[in-house]
């Protein structure tokens, strides 16, 4: 690569790795808290019949 | 270049590449729907198919986005690089499968047209947890079909490469859509910790490569060479540099290869004319420099590409001193011939 080109690519690599993790882990500190499944919650293909 | 034109340049190594990646494809698509259809008997096979193909495009992604760096921490990967863009492409028709196959179970059944219902199903826009994600994937999946119906030497020339690099520069881009696209679409939904520390561990892998490379590239751009008599600088030991391949130095703010062959040393511009390749990644095959991005070739003491090809890099001035090799920093035009130097038997002893 070409030195001016090095040089985006740093630059845009700086800023990725500040915003994606704070993405990343604000979607998961923010997410839902959903009720969990249990298998046996589940309906069979038999119960349904 | 003259040749005719021939849409992918076939070779058995292209082959073999293109063989594996999409034998690999298959594997992780029927284990990825084996296992789920265990562990998640209630999921419909849709469901899985699309899950499959969506994971499979964004594991490809990460794969993609480690080559380039993985190749400048160390060389051994550079096999990897050589047909890249084949895995671009395969990363966009996954992407593709998972995309059209999702839109047609989420958004075609009811009155609004499909895309329509994409777009605007979903406007909650100020919720990080309600976010539509699915936008997100669409904009991602825009970006990968630009880059895949460009990933072509055809649209490099006509593109100019300035315009054709910054456009496959937006696969940055489309990464970070897609973390958004898995982290505000699936994570919010599956709350399985896997998940969570798979694609947590694939953001850390990419960065970390990222920067790594990035400090190794600073690195290598700060390093000051020492200036020596009659104008040249000292530029490396002559046995650092591996039989066939090339050593790089930063000469005026811009890289140098110097190759060793048959006993010779031959310092040519590190970028690549046809799109500013690192030269001295690739190795010497058939007695020519051979860029790992795509194969151009260049001969090492002309720096021009054998007939009937036209490109040319420009050479430098080399000589060897006490198995140091000292390069002239002024660069020849280029094509100039430069006279290889000559590695004396006692300046190739380890």
């Amino acid at each position: 690569m070409i030195q001016p080109l090095r040089k985006t690519h740093r630059a845009i690599f700086f800023f990725l790795a500040v915003s994606l993790p704070f993405l990343f882990l604000s979607g998961i500190a923010f997410r839902h808290s959903w009720p969990g499944i249990k298998p046996n919650q589940v309906p069979s293909a038999r119960s349904r019949r | 270049m003259s040749h005719p034109y021939q849409a992918i340049g076939w070779n058995r190594q292209k082959r073999f590449y293109d063989l594996t990646i999409i034998a690999g494809v298959f594997i992780y698509v029927g284990l990825f729907v084996g296992l789920s259809a265990f562990f998640f008997p209630y999921a419909t096979a849709e469901t899985m198919i699309i899950r499959a193909a969506g994971s499979a495009a964004f594991l490809l992604l990460h794969v993609v986005l480690c080559i380039g760096p993985l190749c400048r921490l160390d060389s051994r990967f550079l096999p990897l690089l050589y047909n890249r863009r084949h895995l671009g492409v395969l990363t966009f028709l996954l992407g593709a499968f998972h995309g059209v196959f999702g839109i047609i179970q989420f958004h075609s059944l009811g009155d609004k047209d499909p895309l329509v219902s994409l777009l605007t199903a979903n406007e909650n826009f100020r919720s990080l947890p309600d976010f539509p994600f699915q936008q997100l994937g669409f904009l991602a999946l825009l970006i990968l079909f630009l880059m895949a119906a460009t990933s072509h030497d055809f649209w490099l020339r006509n593109l100019t490469p300035p315009i054709w690099k910054s456009l496959h520069m937006l696969v940055y881009v489309a990464y970070a859509l897609l973390i958004g696209h898995v982290t505000l679409g699936v994570l919010q939904s599956e709350t399985s910790p896997v998940l969570v520390i798979a694609t947590g561990l694939g953001l850390a892998t990419v960065l970390g490569l990222h920067l790594a490379a990035s400090r190794e590239e600073r690195r290598v751009d700060a390093t000051k060479l020492k200036a020596v008599p009659e104008g040249f600088v000292d530029a490396c030991d002559v046995r650092r540099i591996p039989e066939k391949c090339a050593a790089v130095c930063s000469v005026n703010g811009e890289r140098v290869a110097i190759f060793k062959y048959d006993g010779k040393i031959s310092a040519i511009s590190n970028v690549c004319r046809h799109q500013n390749g690192p030269l001295g990644e690739g190795k010497i095959i058939d007695g020519c420099v051979t860029c790992p991005w795509h194969g151009y070739q260049y001969l090492p003491d002309t720096g021009a590409s054998p007939p009937p090809f036209t490109e040319k890099v420009s050479t430098f001035q080399t000589k060897i001193v006490n198995g140091r090799v000292w390069i002239n920093p002024t660069p020849y035009p280029p094509g100039t011939r430069i006279e290889p130097s000559q590695i004396l038997g006692s300046e190739a002893q380890v």
